[in-house]
């Protein structure tokens, strides 16, 4: 139980505060403790992340600010390099200086959404039929296109028709599923990071 | 081909690299210590103390000089650098009396001073009567780990007698020996906790968040949104009064319920951690209505023991 007291001790309230050095040694803590009535506590998040724009892969801190409530929309205000970060050391390019734009554009993709052959209209559909949709037309490619033999024999089992361009801001354990999957496949045109 | 290091390439690219401790500046600790105390007490809603406690600054400031440097046996240093273990520990280092020297000035320094209530009087005068012995205990008894029998009115002077001494100590190490602790709250030289982290403004070291320890003033880096007490990074926030300055905040924890103050020198240059973590008990009081913990308290405000 000692931890459990330890703890109470460290607590700073009015009460605590009426035997501490401050009172002891004769001064008033009373109007330190009145005043906190007029004062709100304010609540402020920075949180490390990766910029996702290339292969870099800088590390960025995010300045978000509300109060972790469960239906409040925390608001990102600002983005800065982290200084802690052994890639840039809190330095970053202008593009992931702009980050914060990014983030609260207007034009930002939020769900997907689909623009059928000839249509000149982008529908919003869910993401299962996003999947249906990518699936169906890889398939198709890689049925019409797959090149299991060369015209003089050689087995090389290649799909050359379609490529991929992964994420930048992904782990080492996402990168590798990625390849998996990928290079399973057939594929050959792929990156797992944009080039700047 | 792989890339092979020249000779020196190594030691050029360290000096790149986060210096992770920072001795403290005896001349410099007290001075910007007192200056900073002066100003912040003339708005002081804690009814005067900051102004004392500017006092007891400008008293180990004048100390902090003196003729006798302290020293402590180098074969213990040496044994403890090479075991990774903090040189100076708090407890445990055998104090030389120097130390209740320095305390005894310090003292003698407050009784003359006007001003201030009685009390502060009293205290000095019972600390400038107390033998060897009797000091000795005080110290061992809030230099140790329980929170029993401490003497809230005499700690803050017993405790700037003591910062003297190891910040004196502490200055004459050699960094490049120094461990970094596996716990962030523990400080690299005496083993103490830290009063508050500070992030750096100026160049080489801006953005870097230090941990500035209450007692011997040594400074250690730790990596940002991180809890200090229990490591997490999950859950933690800054919390700040609303309309204040936005150089103090309180870097709280979901997961512990503790927290420790950190102060940004970008929006505050002038920050000292033990004297803007005294003047911001605003903001402890809250957090503990918020339900949070202080991590650790403020070496100059003690509180009776449970």
């Amino acid at each position: 139980m000692v931890e459990v007291t330890r703890r109470e001790f460290l607590k700073v309230t009015g009460m605590t505060l009426a035997g501490s050095s401050v009172a002891m040694l004769g001064f008033a803590p009373e109007t330190a403790i009145a005043e906190v009535r007029q004062f709100k506590l304010a609540r402020a998040t920075e949180t490390r992340n990766t910029c996702p724009y290339c292969s870099v892969a800088c590390g960025i801190l995010m300045y978000g600010l509300g109060d972790g409530a469960k239906n409040a929309k925390s608001s990102i205000f600002h983005i800065e390099g982290d200084p802690d970060h052994p890639v840039n050391r809190g330095t970053l390019c202008p593009k992931g200086a702009s980050l914060i734009d990014f983030i609260h554009s207007e034009g930002r993709l939020l769900y997907p959404e689909y623009r059928a052959p000839r249509s000149d209209k982008w529908q919003r559909i869910s993401w299962e039929e996003a999947y249906d949709k990518i699936a169906r037309l890889l398939k198709k490619d890689r049925d019409a296109n797959f090149v299991a033999k060369t015209a003089d024999g050689l087995t090389v089992n290649r799909w050359l028709t379609t490529g991929v361009l992964a994420a930048s801001a992904s782990s080492n354990e996402a990168g590798y599923i990625t390849h998996k999957v990928v290079r399973s496949l057939g594929i050959l045109a792929f990156d797992n990071q944009a080039r700047v | 081909m792989p890339r092979i290091l020249e000779k020196g390439q190594i030691e050029a690219l360290e000096s790149r690299a986060i210096p992770p401790i920072i001795l403290p500046d005896p001349t410099r600790v007290f001075a910007a210590r007192a200056a900073r105390l002066a100003g912040l007490a003339t708005d002081d809603p804690l009814g005067g103390y900051l102004g004392f406690a500017a006092a007891l600054a400008r008293a180990q400031e004048e100390v902090v000089g003196s003729p006798h440097r302290p020293a402590v046996d180098p074969a213990a240093i040496a044994t403890a650098l090479e075991h990774r273990m903090p040189p100076l520990p708090a407890r445990g280092l055998t104090r030389g009396r120097e130390w209740r020297e320095i305390l005894r000035r310090v003292a003698a320094s407050l009784s003359d001073a006007q001003g201030f209530p009685d009390a502060v009087h009293v205290m000095a005068q019972r600390i400038g009567a107390a033998g060897d012995a009797e000091l000795e205990a005080i110290a061992e008894r809030l230099l140790s780990a329980e929170g029993r029998d401490r003497d809230p009115a005499a700690a803050p002077v017993v405790i700037a007698a003591l910062q003297v001494y190891w910040v004196a100590l502490a200055a004459g190490l050699d960094v490049g020996r120094l461990a970094m602790p596996e716990e962030a709250a523990v400080c690299p030289v005496c083993g103490m906790p830290p009063v508050a982290s500070v992030v750096k403004a100026t160049a080489p070291l801006d953005g870097y968040r230090y941990l500035h320890c209450g007692l011997c003033a040594t400074e250690w880096h730790r990596v940002r949104v991180q809890c200090t007490q229990c490591g997490g990074s999950r859950g933690v926030a800054l919390h700040s009064i609303e309309g204040r300055s936005p150089a103090i905040r309180a870097e709280t924890c979901d997961g512990c319920r503790s927290y420790r103050k950190i102060f940004y020198l970008e929006h505050d240059a002038e920050v000292d951690p033990l004297a803007d973590d005294l003047a911001s008990i605003a903001l402890d009081l809250l957090l503990a209505e918020a339900d949070f913990h202080r991590a650790s308290p403020n070496p100059w405000l003690w509180q009776p023991g449970p």
